[in-house]
């Protein structure tokens, strides 16, 4: 047999096993119910400063005003609901039982007190619209003439520091922390299996068939497939629900935030996951992971600080530092594109010096594995497990 | 034949094999005992190529056998090893697909040896739900779930009851008449003695003793006989020339001729001595002739 078919038979395991596991089910419904929720608390946050109001109307014109101001609503932040009435009387009543907020009567605005200036406003608006169109009716334009010459094309908007930089931090705050989680949680299961194997015993036989290589590119595989596909579930989940909730407006550079994040995962992972299998690897049973893996966990914490800094001053020193080294570089570079401070030369500088971090410590990795994964009793140090795996 | 050829391997100052040399023919049960440290353990592991040898080489079928040879034996390791919370037919499909079975064949090998070893209640359970006993049934069927040619197992009778017991033997015995090549190691001598067409000693990384039990005995020096002889006076051997009194218990003595001693002399002197109820050659049992070639 083949290593690589060797090795997808292991991911196979790994990927089938694990996705049946209830406590993978049940992380990956929080994972994404907890995204979701975040997503839709930041829209109806922003969506509660609209207020929202009735207007009561009965004559042909008051109606058209009033619908006119309903649809245009949303320019000045309020909400608009129309109640027509069989007379002027009726529409002043309802204002007095303050059952509605304000009405168009014979070409007024009634309220009790004076209407709230942002409803004035809206109706004021409209008014002028409608008025402008009958008026233009009047000397013999049609209906579709005169939407065009009240509807001119608006004037485009160009912030120089960005309009959108509050919803840009928002996404590279949740990619970071998608990121920090996803690596920790998925480089710990990596960790977590080559010390289950060995701490049953099961490994024995999986060598007799297998080699040790084969096993430990499956098992990393095939536990990164799983942790992509939460990821990537997550991600899809929380942008929509944020853009139906109206917090952000998804377009192509939400799309290329994800696949960044996404890319940067994928080598993250590969590098932290190497980095986790040492430290199962070097140890018999699960009590001693503790133990190694602290060490690799809290590096990874120190990491995801980093990208805090990162966030508010993404040209600063550190940040640019943190994303071009190789251990903090998932995390912090994409928190970075995602506010879209880097250049296309820097990313291709942080993704190179990523793929050679990764193309030195896999193997190095494989071999520490190969030399520790028969050596049970108490926890090895590296550079013996390294010596065992170069002689065997 | 599977065969280990002067195969030397040390842990640290530890020697745990001394050039041992070792044959499995095929279609035979070869029986691996020892006392505990000898180095069973270390050369099977080597045989599996778990572990690599410092010197000296595995054979099979007359040559040196490598990784793919190796992946078709099948294999029970002292220290018993599954995953504990995956489901028996899932397991044992994974580990046939491991060894090279396409998924049907897999599923059709996992479904047989489930239901041979009586595990067909068990088969949707994770393995962690089942007893000691039927968790080394499922091992045992991890062994054997690709059909393999050469049989390596550590230990395979501890733990097991005597039905367990016997279906393993029984399996045994049935894969060697398929023409695997078997062996096993234990210490429970009588069974070994029962159950094997061959024996083999090891002591001190090195094998003391191997052959057939007939062949082992038929090695020793000197033989025994049992006479067990009704109203003889206690010191009625002291008179026998060149025969040494072995044991004496309440059904009679064990007595060990020295060359050219004449058994027909010592009938004589027995009968001299009271009523012959017993007189037999002593067959050595594979336990007593351990202990003689252990202690030597």
């Amino acid at each position: 047999m083949t290593l690589r078919r060797a090795a997808l038979l292991v991911a196979r395991r790994e990927f089938g096993e694990r996705i049946r596991q209830r406590s993978f089910q049940l992380s990956t419904a929080a994972t994404i119910l907890v995204v979701a929720a975040v997503a839709l608390a930041a829209g109806l946050l922003g969506d509660d400063t609209a207020e929202r109001y009735t207007v009561g109307a009965h004559d042909r014109e008051a109606i058209a005003i009033a619908e006119a101001a309903g649809t245009a609503a949303g320019a000045f932040d309020v909400r608009l609901e129309l109640r027509r009435y069989a007379s002027a009387e009726q529409a002043r009543a309802a204002v007095a039982a303050e059952r509605v907020d304000a009405a168009i009567v014979d070409g007024a605005i009634v309220a009790r007190a004076r209407p709230p200036g942002d409803l004035e406003q809206a109706l004021q608006a409209a008014a002028r619209d409608v008025r402008a169109a009958t008026a233009l009716r009047a000397e013999g334009l049609s209906s579709a003439e005169a939407r065009r010459a009240l509807a001119p094309p608006p004037l485009a908007v160009r912030a120089l520091d960005g309009a959108d930089e509050d919803e840009r931090r928002g996404v590279a705050f949740a990619a970071s922390l998608l990121l920090y989680l996803q690596l920790i949680v998925f480089g710990l299961a990596v960790a977590t299996g080559v010390v289950e194997e060995k701490a049953s015993r099961v490994v024995e036989v999986l060598l007799a068939a297998v080699p040790p290589r084969a096993l430990l590119a499956g098992k990393i595989a095939g536990i990164g497939l799983l942790g992509l596909g939460q990821l990537g579930l997550a991600a899809v989940v929380g942008l929509a629900v944020a853009s139906a909730s109206g917090a952000i407006d998804v377009d192509g550079a939400h799309a290329d935030v994800l696949a960044v994040v996404l890319a940067w995962f994928l080598l993250g992972y590969l590098l932290w996951s190497a980095i986790y299998a040492i430290a199962g690897v070097i140890v018999s049973r699960q009590e001693d992971l503790q133990a190694s893996s602290t060490p690799v966990t809290v590096v990874l914490v120190a990491c995801y600080l980093v990208a805090f800094p990162a966030l508010d001053a993404p040209g600063s020193p550190l940040a640019v530092v943190a994303s071009l080294v190789p251990l903090s570089s998932p995390i912090v570079m994409p928190v970075r594109v995602a506010v879209g401070e880097p250049g296309a030369a820097e990313i291709a500088a942080s993704l190179g010096l990523l793929a050679l971090a990764i193309a030195a410590l896999v193997p190095l990795a494989a071999r520490i594995y190969e030399g520790g994964v028969l050596r049970m009793g108490k926890p090895l140090r590296v550079r013996e497990a390294l010596r065992v795996g170069r002689a065997g | 034949m599977l065969e280990l050829r002067d195969v030397s391997r040390r842990y640290g100052q530890t020697i745990a094999l001394d050039g041992l040399s070792l044959a499995v023919p095929e279609r035979e049960v070869v029986g691996f005992v020892g006392p505990n440290g000898a180095g069973k353990t270390t050369a099977m592991r080597v045989v599996m190529g778990v572990l690599e040898p410092d010197a000296g080489e595995v054979h099979w079928r007359g040559e040196p056998a490598t990784r793919a040879a190796r992946a078709t034996f099948g294999y029970m390791p002292e220290e018993r090893g599954l995953y504990p919370k995956m489901r028996v037919d899932r397991q044992l499909r994974y580990l046939a697909s491991l060894h090279d079975h396409d998924s049907r064949a897999a599923e059709a090998a996992a479904a047989r040896w489930i239901e041979r070893l009586g595990l067909g209640e068990r088969a949707q359970q994770r393995v962690e739900e089942l007893s000691l006993g039927n968790q080394q049934r499922v091992q045992l069927a991890a062994a054997l779930v690709h059909d393999p040619p050469v049989l390596v197992l550590d230990e395979p009778f501890s733990g097991l009851d005597p039905i367990g017991a016997d279906v393993m033997a029984e399996v045994l015995h049935e894969r060697a008449r398929a023409g695997a090549a078997v062996i096993f190691s234990s210490h429970q001598l009588d069974l070994v003695e029962r159950l094997c067409d061959r024996v083999a000693i090891v002591d001190g990384g090195r094998i003391v003793a191997a052959g057939r039990v007939e062949e082992l005995r038929a090695e020793r020096s000197r033989p025994r006989l049992r006479v067990a002889v009704d109203g003889a006076a206690t010191g009625w051997t002291d008179e026998l020339d060149g025969v040494d009194l072995v044991e004496r218990d309440e059904h009679g003595v064990l007595l060990e001729l020295r060359d050219g001693a004449d058994d027909q002399q010592v009938l004589d002197s027995a009968r001299r001595a009271g009523r012959v109820r017993l007189f037999a050659r002593a067959r050595p049992s594979l336990a007593e002739l351990f202990r003689e070639v252990v202690e030597r």
